[in-house]
């Protein structure tokens, strides 16, 4: 009963306090919002063009390149423009098709098109992408100068019978496919992925930043004050843990239930992604009870909480998946117990696993709550009875 | 020594001795800075795409022969890496492995149906995960298509429009030529400047500019703190002019934005290779900077309450300054809205600034960047420094 009184008013005090309404509410779904405008949906990459003029050649060559697959193609109205694109970085490469064009193919010359690539995007090997775009257009306009230089003939003649002939002709085609098994298969949606790694980010944070409650707790003698009560040392430890982590617990569903509601985000089974909120808000509350023991200034515990919970969260896979770090810092990702607790998620949005197939994760996170609580108890025992 | 300059350096004193603002200044963002460089630089293209393809060579003709060569060049250039694989399932082996991205499927007949203009078709199998590695391959088999069939073609309107049957002597040179010939363009690189700033500066500079609006706090809710201790009453009745007092809190905020500030340029140079770029340009660029991050704040500072509730609106403002900014991750795309809207932030412009230095560019590329932040300070402090006399008159 006592337990879940003390309990009871962490969760209150953290409700009363109003920049949580911004830091627990409003923030999470803000970033969810964010990262799913900028990285949900397509990972095209973006190339930009610049046509100097309204020729019809280079009215073909954007045709078929705006047809060509895995290409954002986006147009500038002028060349300083694209050029500045490229350079900073807000397409990966740029073409600047040049005026004349159908002059200098009717010329039979070699039409110079522009081609700019950021030096660490792979805008170098998109240039065989646009290639082949090019090269559809130009085909025929090659073949034509070719066989007029050759037998003397009209170009105009060699033209016309060259487009019909490439039309006519039936040679080689490419075709692709793909193998395996889609790391992020297209049915997964625009939010869920960034759904699943803001609640591990936020409910960390929240839980680590509970620990300069437990410190005002400390430090304004409530915990002594908890003492001179008949009060066990035990229960007031126990309900301080229970605290954080319903605090934690709060700031998880409250994400969950707020993206399933307006973003549709799908979370997978329910029971299952309840049991890993439940895990993993247990890591983060047995972390929070950590800090506040360790430390007796909550200025101090709340730097080195965003320190640890934003560093973390990026090495287990909260910011960028995990899926896509090297092999070697995938291992350096699984020593954080987000990494487990994104995979539990993984396993049930886009496998759709139940409880059974989460086993592992959930077994793992449970024995990090189990050892952060067990120092953390000690620890905190020691602190709130010294004289 | 003035009442301000002594103010602030009483001041200074005490965040030194509590190591909070260390934590902050400093701490926090070297370290997230490390893990982000570490965790994003593996895993973003701010690195080159390593193309890795594979060759499975059925038909073993020269016709497939020319294909490799094609290959081959791009792997000269350095563009991509080819491996062949003696069977189809070999090369999917590998690519389940990670070791290949796509392959080249040339299966027999190749040769023969390139000769006599049968259809022929090249196969591209890629990862399913790779779909940009697998569109750059898809469009290397289809180049050499247009090749071959720029070639099919250029013989084919030549005998069409001959007056005379052609020998085959004819055809045989006809055929090497138009081989020869090239495909009627080329692609010329455009010289430009580069804009952009690589992973480990990207990631100092986010980190150090996000963290900028919080170090500097420590200075400008100053004021509050004096208000609730009631040392401020007392500091207004000492002969001291009231500005004095505001200029200490400000002066103790540039110089711990200023130091956290130069510590990290210094230390992510040294133990990150961040490139920050002309000195004198950085250093205009992160006075502008600071100058911004105490202006904004100053005005968190004379609208609230009591230090905690500047400290959470300040915070608050802070943190979402610094995600539309983009110092995390860059924000939009191509020039859509937001990344318009991420211009109305201080951060994206300190951040463009720092992009416009990269690439060896003059210290006189950061001033268009610098000039905008030097706008929000104006107008910023100018608001904050109304509001904060008129809070000590009261």
């Amino acid at each position: 009963m006592k337990v879940a009184v003390i309990a009871m008013t962490n969760v209150r005090r953290m409700l009363r306090e109003r920049s949580n309404i911004f830091f627990v509410f409003v923030l999470p779904l803000a970033i969810i919002l964010l990262i799913g405008a900028q990285f949900g949906g397509s990972f095209e990459p973006a190339v930009g063009y610049h046509s100097a003029d309204d020729d019809v050649i280079a009215r073909s060559i954007i045709t078929a390149l705006g047809s060509t697959d895995g290409l954002d193609l986006v147009s500038y109205s002028s060349s300083d423009d694209l050029l500045k694109a490229v350079e900073r970085g807000q397409v990966q490469a740029g073409i600047f098709l040049p005026a004349g064009i159908g002059a200098s193919a009717r010329a039979g010359e070699t039409v110079d098109i522009g081609f700019l690539a950021r030096p660490d995007g792979f805008g170098a090997q998109l240039q065989s992408t646009v290639g082949a775009a090019v090269s559809e257009v130009m085909t025929p306009v090659a073949a034509a100068h070719f066989a007029a230089t050759q037998t003397g003939g009209d170009f105009d003649q060699a033209l016309a019978l060259a487009t019909d002939y490439v039309r006519s002709l039936n040679t080689v085609r490419v075709e692709t496919s793909a193998v395996g098994e889609a790391l992020f298969p297209s049915t997964l949606g625009r939010f869920d992925l960034g759904a699943a790694q803001q609640l591990v980010l936020f409910v960390f944070l929240t839980a680590l930043t509970g620990s300069s409650a437990l410190i005002l707790t400390r430090q304004l003698g409530i915990s002594r004050r908890m003492l001179s009560t008949p009060t066990a040392v035990g229960t007031i430890v126990v309900g301080e843990g229970t605290g954080r982590w319903a605090t934690a617990m709060v700031q998880g569903l409250y994400i969950a239930v707020a993206t399933l509601i307006l973003f549709r985000v799908n979370w997978g089974d329910p029971l299952a992604a309840f049991l890993v909120l439940v895990a993993f808000s247990a890591v983060g509350a047995g972390t929070g009870i950590l800090m506040g023991s360790l430390f007796s200034n909550d200025q101090q515990a709340a730097g080195v909480g965003i320190v640890l919970s934003l560093g973390l969260a990026a090495l287990g896979g909260s910011m960028v998946p995990a899926e896509l770090f090297s092999p070697m810092l995938q291992r350096v990702a699984h020593l954080t117990p987000h990494a487990w607790a994104l995979d539990a998620f993984a396993e049930l949005v886009r496998r759709g696993g139940t409880v059974a197939d989460i086993l592992p994760e959930l077994g793992v996170l449970a024995l990090y709550a189990a050892a952060l609580f067990v120092v953390a108890s000690f620890r905190l025992r020691r602190v709130i009875t010294r004289v | 020594m003035s009442a301000s300059t002594r103010i602030a350096s009483k001041d200074l004193k005490l965040r030194v001795r509590d190591r909070s603002a260390i934590i902050i200044g400093i701490v926090a963002p070297l370290t997230l800075a490390f893990i982000f460089n570490l965790t994003f630089g593996s895993a973003l293209d701010t690195t080159s795409l390593d193309l890795h393809f594979g060759l499975v060579d059925q038909d073993q003709t020269t016709t497939s022969a020319s294909f490799k060569t094609v290959l081959d060049d791009l792997e000269g250039q350095g563009m991509a890496t080819i491996v062949s694989y003696p069977s189809a399932a070999s090369a999917e082996s590998a690519i389940a492995a990670g070791d290949i991205d796509a392959y080249f499927l040339l299966q027999p007949g190749m040769g023969q149906a390139i000769q006599t203009g049968a259809p022929y078709v090249i196969k591209v199998v890629g990862d399913i995960d790779h779909p940009t590695s697998t569109q750059i391959a898809t469009s290397i088999a289809e180049q050499y298509g247009q090749g071959v069939i720029t070639v099919q073609t250029a013989l084919g309107v030549s005998v069409e429009m001959s007056q005379t049957p052609p020998s085959p002597l004819d055809l045989v040179s006809w055929s090497q030529a138009a081989a020869q010939q090239a495909r009627g363009f080329q692609f010329v690189p455009v010289a430009a400047a580069t804009r952009q700033l690589d992973g480990p500066t990207f990631f100092a500079a986010g980190m150090a500019v996000f963290f900028l609006f919080f170090t500097v706090q420590f200075g400008v809710s100053g004021v509050l703190e004096e208000e609730r201790e009631g040392t401020l009453t007392r500091l207004l009745a000492a002969p001291i002019p009231r500005r004095s007092l505001i200029l200490g809190k400000a002066i103790l905020a540039f110089a711990l934005g200023i130091i956290s500030m130069t510590v990290l340029v210094i230390a992510t140079s040294l133990l990150m290779g961040s490139d920050w770029g002309a000195p004198l340009g950085v250093a205009i660029l992160v006075i502008a900077g600071v100058l911004s991050a105490i202006a904004i704040l100053g005005v968190v500072a004379a609208v609230a309450k009591t230090p905690e509730g500047a400290g959470n609106l300040g915070s608050i403002i802070a943190v979402t300054l610094g995600m539309l900014g983009g110092t995390f991750f860059p924000v939009g795309r191509a020039d859509d809205l937001l990344s318009k809207l991420s211009l109305i932030t201080p951060h994206a412009w300190f951040m463009r600034g720092l992009g416009d230095l990269a690439g060896d560019a003059p210290w006189t590329a950061a001033l268009p960047a610098s000039g905008a932040i030097t706008v929000f300070a104006l107008v910023f402090g100018s608001v904050a420094w109304m509001l904060l006399r008129r809070r000590m008159s009261r």
